[in-house]
């Protein structure tokens, strides 16, 4: 029997912003334990949530790059339970009305453009991190209260492969956005799977598993791959799915179950009371969506459309944000873009690597590289002396002084070049000849001498124009 | 005592007689939880308008470096390291706390019965009881040991105990003063409030106390009005309501004497007097909606209480045991009850048919008072249907309409956000009774008029009881 798999993503999100969602403490990943706390994210008696506005700048960001319907009047909820990593005994969430509904991405698999669905992103407030020891639990409170949005797709991916494109490009659209660190690694993007399967074709739903505990996109492909395939066995052997939560073992890569899902908790959300329902204004959210950056997908299709860059190429320079950003810069100065990206992409990173510098590193000014790629378009250098001059701008010269002082100056004076030719041809008559008896070689070697007369510095494209037409005239 | 005494004089000698007092009359009344020594503080220059002034707060405000305990045993070794906004304004305007007052558990009550520091007693007659919750601040205020006391109010915790006491209770517009750093009750019907002798005093205390607080995001942009300065007897055509209900339900006709005779006076002024009724099954609504909404609210705002980063721990094999033991022997029977019944109240299945429904009648009832305000000043009625309770109790029926209604109208006030306030109104067998004022949001210029028209007729600015 063949099977469907059905696949949602519950991702989390922290919020790039200076301080918590609702106090004014900072937060950064790397700061020591319990430093990035204050009297409110401790909970402590008589404190009082304030909106942080940064992190609802980003979430509306988030919702317009990810398509959804923002609702202009945010309202948040108490969701009730009591757990030693909830400092308040309740999470400020927006269970009611999400400040984001009904959006989507694509995804490119097999060879098309798929649609994955977000049914909603909302709002809240990280809990504290604990630590359990053999008999006793530690509590690091930095990142209680830290800034979440709280993804949630709709069921629309088949297969692992696809949960792992829908997850990158998420990370890629919000890492652009600046919205999110986005690093599984860091816990700054937090993944939870539904899988479950169904017949081939069937409109019912099997029993949904979640899987939890998944830091890395691979792990979240393989744990998805995995489970699809236990849960085919476990029918194939007639054997029930039990509704569950498991966690992906990362060492011998697969689910483990942690707990079975024995009626859902009842939160007793109720509408937070010390946070007044916030009308956004048209202007405000009209200004925020105003001053987004470009996103990749639109910056793809500049890319592509625009300046002419095949797919390839265009994926390669928004894959790495950096890179993209300098691409960018350079071709402020209107240069020739395919030269750019195969500058960028097959000498420059080369180049970097040699040197040990990562692209955050890179020591070349756009305006130079601009200048390197006009000289290469020119003719005034050829591409191989173009890398050679890009190895010396790594000490920060711009490219026409390196030419000048290593005189690769490119020979396109025609005329200087002709009298090169002129007595390239009268010393090789039996070239000449061989070339009227219709052997092509010749011209290459004719061509080959001038280029070695001028010691390497003519114009190759004019040499071999001006060596045919001169043939022409014998 | 009134604020005025305290200014260029010899505030410190003042203080430290008022610190002394508190301490003097503890026995006979229990009124103060955490005594605080001025000394200290005298040392600082002080300047402001309430230079000098001596000052108590309710154990539910959050005092930097001092036990705020919220008479509670699970906050009995609670030391907070904030300064309640208005601590901070207190501080800036040279006031004095030297103490931290007696209350009813978390705010949850109203008759101080449920401290966890035992009950407190009537100024007037110390076998009654004082009201609450801010009962404490209230008995400070009346025994003449400060001018002013801060208290909270979430149903009619200021204004009752100040109608039992004998002194003025102010409780403000929702959103007139902040309550940052207050130990909350519910947070949607909690307000901060406080006692005074006299209706300038009060209308000074307002001036100092409010204000926007970037930290309490339901805090007023509205500007704060100078309203001692402008405060003026003067109440010709102003519209006073008359409550009807409310007598209607009162069974005590020497308190509906006295308050008729108010009014016959307040006719005498100049006002304009109007009788209203309520929809008696709204009122009789307005009990059970308080009690869901704000029981349902305290049970997430006390989830905090866990033993887990401060206040009273009790052991426990794992965090879940910690916390389940603290909050076991934590909390009083009575706070155990509440929080029962909010919970019950949002159950997801119950939700519908309780808590979204009290919100309901919460809405009506604002719909209704707002509507009868409309083209009014005050809504007048008295603050309870008799004196102050015995401790020994009295049965009393609880689904009457002098129980459901006339004891309890003053929630309107809490949950419409409106300014509301009670004044002596005269006495009935040496026991104190007031007379409550209910206002349109952030008329409190006018709420403040109409009490000095009152208090000037009944002769009771400044009165006190003195105990000793």
């Amino acid at each position: 029997m063949e099977y469907d798999v059905v696949v949602g993503l519950e991702i989390h999100l922290e919020l790039k912003t200076a301080t918590k969602m609702f106090s004014s403490s900072p937060y950064a990943f790397k700061d020591p334990a319990n430093s990035d706390t204050g009297e409110i994210d401790l909970a402590h008696p008589g404190t009082l949530p304030c909106v942080n506005k940064e992190a609802v700048r980003k979430a509306i960001e988030a919702c317009t790059a990810l398509n959804l319907t923002i609702d202009p009047l945010i309202r948040f909820d108490r969701k009730n339970y009591y757990y030693s990593d909830l400092p308040k005994g309740y999470q400020i969430t927006q269970q009611f009305h999400p400040i984001g509904r009904n959006g989507y991405i694509e995804i490119f698999v097999d060879g098309k453009y798929k649609k994955i669905r977000i049914n909603r992103i909302h709002m809240e407030e990280d809990t504290a991190k604990q630590f359990h020891l053999f008999d006793e639990t530690l509590i690091d409170y930095n990142r209680a209260g830290v800034p979440l949005l709280e993804l949630v797709s709709e069921p629309d991916m088949a297969s692992g492969e696809e949960a792992a494109l829908y997850l990158e490009k998420l990370r890629q659209t919000l890492n652009y956005l600046e919205v999110s660190d986005v690093k599984m690694e860091e816990g700054s993007m937090r993944c939870d799977v539904n899988v479950s399967i169904k017949a081939k074709g069937s409109e019912v739903f099997g029993t949904k598993v979640e899987i939890k505990n998944l830091n890395s996109i691979n792990n979240v492909k393989n744990a998805i791959d995995y489970e699809a395939h236990r849960q085919q066995k476990c029918l194939e052997n007639g054997e029930a799915i039990i509704q569950e939560t498991r966690r992906f073992d990362e060492k011998s890569q697969t689910t483990v179950s942690m707990r079975k899902k024995e009626g859902s908790v009842d939160y007793k959300y109720f509408p937070e009371p010390n946070i007044f329902p916030i009308r956004l204004s048209e202007d405000f959210i009209a200004d925020i969506q105003k001053n987004m950056p470009e996103l990749p997908d639109a910056k793809f299709k500049r890319y592509v459309n625009d300046f002419g860059l095949s797919d390839y190429d265009a994926d390669l320079i928004i894959a790495n944000k950096n890179l993209c950003a300098y691409f960018d810069e350079i071709m402020q100065e209107k240069v020739n873009a395919k030269l750019t990206a195969n500058l960028l992409s097959s000498e420059l990173s080369g180049i970097l690597s040699k040197n040990n510098l990562s692209f955050a590193d890179n020591p070349i000014s756009a305006h130079h590289f601009a200048a390197l790629v006009k000289m290469i378009d020119k003719g005034e250098v050829s591409s191989k002396q173009g890398k050679e001059i890009l190895n010396e701008m790594l000490k920060g010269e711009d490219p026409e002084s390196i030419a000048k002082e290593k005189g690769m100056k490119q020979l396109s004076d025609e005329s200087a070049i002709l009298a090169i030719v002129t007595s390239v041809l009268d010393d090789n008559p039996q070239s000449i000849s061989d070339f009227k008896n219709g052997k092509d070689r010749a011209l290459g070697y004719l061509v080959g001498q001038v280029m070695k007369r001028s010691k390497g510095q003519a114009n190759p494209k004019l040499a071999n124009e001006l060596v045919t037409k001169e043939l022409a005239k014998r | 005592m009134k604020i005025q005494d305290y200014l260029n004089t010899d505030y410190a000698q003042k203080c430290r007689e008022a610190y002394n007092k508190a301490k003097a009359i503890q026995d006979k009344t229990n009124a103060t939880i955490t005594f605080i020594d001025p000394q200290k503080r005298l040392n600082d220059k002080l300047e402001g308008r309430l230079k000098g002034v001596a000052i108590a707060l309710k154990d539910n405000v959050s005092t930097r470096d001092i036990k705020t305990t919220a008479a509670s045993r699970i906050l009995d070794n609670y030391i907070p390291q904030y300064d309640a906004h208005i601590v901070d304004l207190l501080n800036k305007e040279g006031a004095v706390i030297i103490g931290k007052s007696n209350m009813d558990e978390l705010a949850m009550g109203g008759t101080n019965l449920t401290s966890y520091f035992g009950l407190c007693h009537n100024p007037y007659d110390l076998s009654r009881i004082s009201g609450g919750s801010s009962g404490g601040s209230a008995v400070l205020v009346a025994a003449n040991v400060v001018p002013c006391a801060i208290g909270s109010d979430t149903g009619d915790s200021v204004r009752k105990p100040a109608s039992y006491c004998g002194v003025v209770g102010v409780k403000p517009s929702y959103g007139r003063i902040s309550r940052y750093g207050i130990i909350p009750y519910a947070s949607s019907l909690d307000h901060v409030g406080y006692f005074t002798t006299n209706v300038k005093d009060a209308a000074l205390m307002l001036e100092v106390l409010s204000g926007r607080d970037d930290r309490d995001m339901t805090s007023s942009y509205n500007p704060v009005e100078n309203y001692s300065e402008l405060l003026n007897a003067d109440i010709q055509d102003k519209k006073i309501l008359i409550f009807d209900n409310v007598l209607a339900a009162i069974n005590n006709s020497e308190i509906v004497d006295l308050f008729n005779s108010l009014v016959t006076a307040l006719t005498d002024k100049g006002a304009i007097i109007e009788h209203v009724s309520f929809n008696d099954d709204l009122l009789r609504a307005m009990l059970p909606a308080y009690y869901i909404i704000a029981n349902a609210e305290a049970t997430a705002n006390h989830s905090n209480l866990d033993g887990i980063l401060f206040g009273h721990r009790e052991e426990g094999e794992s965090t879940d045991d910690i916390m389940i033991n603290t909050r076991t022997k934590g909390f009083g029977p009575w706070i155990k009850k509440r929080f029962v019944v909010g919970s019950y109240a949002l159950f997801e299945e119950n939700q519908e048919r309780l808590f979204r429904k009290a919100q309901k009648i919460r809405r009506l009832i604002v719909e209704e008072v707002l509507s009868k305000l409309k083209d009014a000043d005050i809504l007048l009625a008295p603050a309870a249907p008799g004196a102050a309770p015995l401790i020994a109790g009295q049965t009393t029926d609880e689904l009457s309409d002098e129980s459901l209604i006339a004891d309890n109208h003053m929630v309107i006030a809490n949950f419409g956000g409106l300014p509301s306030m009670t004044v002596p109104m005269g006495y009935i067998d040496n026991l104190p009774i007031g007379v409550n004022l209910t206002a349109n949001p952030f008329k409190e210029q006018v709420m403040f008029d109409v009490a000095l028209a009152i208090e000037e007729y009944t002769g009771l600015g400044g009165a006190v009881k003195e105990v000793l």
